[in-house]
């Protein structure tokens, strides 16, 4: 029964799954700060990929295929990779409360973003990205050392030295960006910063989508590729070693792949939160713990929710963007509450 | 460009004061708190450039114990007298650098740097040092700073505000012929910009943004909001602002301003260095070559403006920059 319930629910995404993803994207490529209407937004998709030779204003075609269809597309690997980092942290450290920021990364590309931004570093010369990826891996480096360092094994006492590197680590980064706040003098400037830490796709083009997608889908094969140790460490890593997994290196391998995955995402559109946390959540209530199911249909969540949320955050003020981790958490936490009842009363 | 007020210190500085002088203890209202001068301040403390220039151009130069909050150079007149006066800091001060200078006053262009939630102190701190403080006018009349850093402006801009600002200073220091002389001199100029707006006779479909930087070039710009500096040059030029934010400085997306198509373009020049779109001439590659800024009318025909940063701030410059901005409208050929 519960065997035909997972090869059905698999199915289900299967088919699904790509259906449900385009319409997601169609949506996000529609609905913008300003209106256009849907059928220029067809000639123009049509137009691009060569269906249609139509004459369409110079702007609004740019306007669909470079600024909102890149913006979809990248929020939605964003938040197919953020998820899966949070469904990975959670699974192999055993805790509900990890989540993709937990091992210093948002810290730390705060710092790197602050240190560009206010402290000047780089002289104008480096973006506020790039500051935030090197922020960001140099944290977990540190974080990485100091488990590493503090030790503890691979097993529970292993989880929680990690996680208590990572509260070490991400406490002493936002000293560091608290520390640069202060000495900065822009109100203008330290807004800047809080707008783009909270999350920002806008400035999202397409040679970004050539950073991220890759990242996303790689990050997707590496995840889906580890089900079954994803599983067997439900049970804990000393049961997972008995199983025959090498659990030192799928921990390694895991862990650098969300890192990795979750930094390129942060440096792309600042940390947007609630997803990597709740959206793995929601799934393992709706699909159930079974890894091979609940990795597609974690990316799949994740990823609808950020493209949906980022189009809110464009249409809920009109005239002014919202921080997109502000509309995760407002839209988010209400839907999670509504799935985690419903999943009470099944 | 501003030989007019050399001469003009040359003027005032030796007549005699004709004025009615100031009698003391002069008790005023600065932005809602009470202000008690006990006599004409030999020191003040300067936080923001527009006040700095302000001081200089009243002939208040050796009265000025520190400086602070520098966006772009001084006035070239001033660069010697500025020279001679010590800068506390490029951008905020800290409160007590301002108070080991032990000044009189302190005064300030902006309320976020002397205000309720001020980077450098609460007017409360001022007070309980024993100093004065003022804050411009045009800082908070019609505008309400609680909401956000920057600001909203509820009501436009007006330079009525800027001569108050002037008016009061002077009075302070009781030299108010002297900022009656500034201020006659800096209506003219006004109202020579004024009609020579005017005179373009622009079509009523003109339409005009003010971006002044980006925090990373390709998000969301800083532009300008409806009813600051900016929103009074469009509007004595009979242009139409796409932004539509009371706010002083709101972010909007680049989407929203193509698709409102705006007639010419008005970008920031300033010597800070923070954001790499401070430079102007990001600024200028960003528009030429983001795919959906590249295509605005604005950009393929080339009417892109600078004028400095501190100009769309509420300052004297504001009314120079108007002038040149006249000038260079004129230069488009878009009359009726």
């Amino acid at each position: 029964m519960r065997q035909g319930a997972a090869v059905h629910g698999l199915g289900w995404l299967f088919w699904l799954a790509p259906a449900v993803l385009a319409a997601a994207l169609l949506f996000g490529t529609a609905v913008g700060e300003t209106r256009i209407p849907l059928a220029t937004v067809f000639d123009v998709l049509a137009t691009k990929t060569g269906f249609l030779d139509r004459a369409i204003d110079p702007i609004e075609l740019s306007v669909i295929w470079h600024y909102r269809m890149s913006r979809a597309v990248v929020a939605a690997c964003g938040g197919a990779s953020l998820a899966l980092s949070g469904l990975i942290l959670q699974a192999l450290l055993r805790n509900p409360l990890a989540e993709p920021y937990l091992l210093g990364i948002s810290a730390g590309a705060s710092t790197g973003a602050v240190a560009v931004t206010v402290a000047g570093f780089g002289a104008g010369l480096l973006s506020m990205s790039a500051g935030a990826f090197a922020g960001a891996i140099t944290a977990f480096v540190l974080v990485a050392l100091l488990a590493r360092a503090a030790g503890g094994g691979t097993g529970m006492r292993g989880a929680a030295v990690i996680i208590l590197a990572g509260i070490a680590g991400s406490q002493m980064f936002n000293a560091l960006t608290a520390l640069i706040i202060a000495q900065s003098a822009s109100a203008e400037q330290a807004r800047g910063i809080m707008f783009w830490l909270l999350g920002n796709l806008s400035g999202v083009r397409w040679p970004d989508i050539w950073l991220v997608l890759p990242m996303a889908l790689v990050g997707l094969g590496i995840t889906l590729w580890h089900v079954r140790a994803l599983d067997a460490f439900a049970f804990g890593a000393e049961s997972a070693a008995a199983l025959g997994i090498d659990v030192r290196r799928t921990q390694v391998v895991l862990i650098g792949t969300a890192t990795l995955v979750t930094a390129i995402m942060v440096s792309v559109a600042g940390a947007i939160g609630f997803v990597g946390l709740v959206v793995p959540h929601a799934m393992r209530i709706l699909v159930g713990a079974r890894h091979s199911r609940l990795v597609p249909a974690t990316a799949l969540a994740g990823a609808v929710f950020l493209v949906v949320s980022d189009v809110v955050s464009r249409i809920a003020l009109p005239g002014q963007v919202l921080p997109i981790g502000v509309v995760t958490a407002l839209v988010g936490a209400p839907a999670f509450a509504f799935i985690m009842v419903r999943g009470r009363q099944r | 460009m501003l030989r007019f007020t050399t001469a003009f210190i040359a003027t005032f500085a030796l007549a005699p004061m004709a004025f009615a002088a100031t009698s003391y203890p002069l008790k005023l209202t600065s932005c809602g708190h009470e202000v008690t001068i006990e006599k004409a301040p030999d020191s003040v403390v300067s936080v923001g450039q527009s006040t700095t220039e302000i001081l200089y151009m009243l002939g208040l130069a050796d009265k000025v114990k520190g400086t602070a909050l520098w966006i772009n150079p001084v006035l070239p007149e001033f660069a010697e007298v500025d020279k001679t006066v010590e800068r506390l800091a490029d951008n905020a001060p800290s409160f007590e650098s301002v108070v080991a200078k032990k000044p009189e006053l302190v005064v300030t262009a902006y309320e976020w740097m002397i205000g309720p939630q001020g980077a450098v102190g609460t007017r409360e701190m001022f007070d309980d040092a024993g100093i004065a403080s003022w804050i411009m006018p045009t800082e908070c009349v019609g505008k309400d700073n609680t909401q956000s850093m920057d600001g909203a402006r509820t009501k436009l801009f007006d330079t009525a505000l800027l001569y108050q600002g002037i008016t009061e200073l002077a009075e302070i220091f009781d030299v108010s012929e002297r900022g009656e002389k500034l201020v006659a001199d800096l209506r003219s100029r006004e109202e020579s910009a004024v009609r020579k707006a005017k005179d373009l006779n622009l079509p009523e479909d003109v339409s005009g943004v003010f971006w002044y930087s980006s925090a990373d070039i390709e998000i969301d710009p800083y532009v300008a909001g409806l009813n600051g500096v900016p929103g009074w040059m469009l509007s004595k030029l009979g242009v139409k602002n796409v932004v539509t934010s009371e706010e002083e400085w709101p972010t909007v997306g680049w989407e929203t301003i193509a698709t409102a198509r705006p007639t010419f373009i008005v970008a920031a020049e300033m010597n800070r260095r923070r954001f790499p779109a401070d430079d102007i001439a990001v600024k200028r590659e960003f528009l030429t070559t983001d795919p959906v800024a590249k295509e605005m009318e604005a950009v393929r025909q080339d009417r892109i403006l600078t004028i400095e940063a501190n100009a769309m701030d509420p300052s004297v410059r504001a009314i120079f920059a108007l002038g040149k901005l006249s000038n260079a409208l004129s230069g488009f050929c878009l009359s009726k």
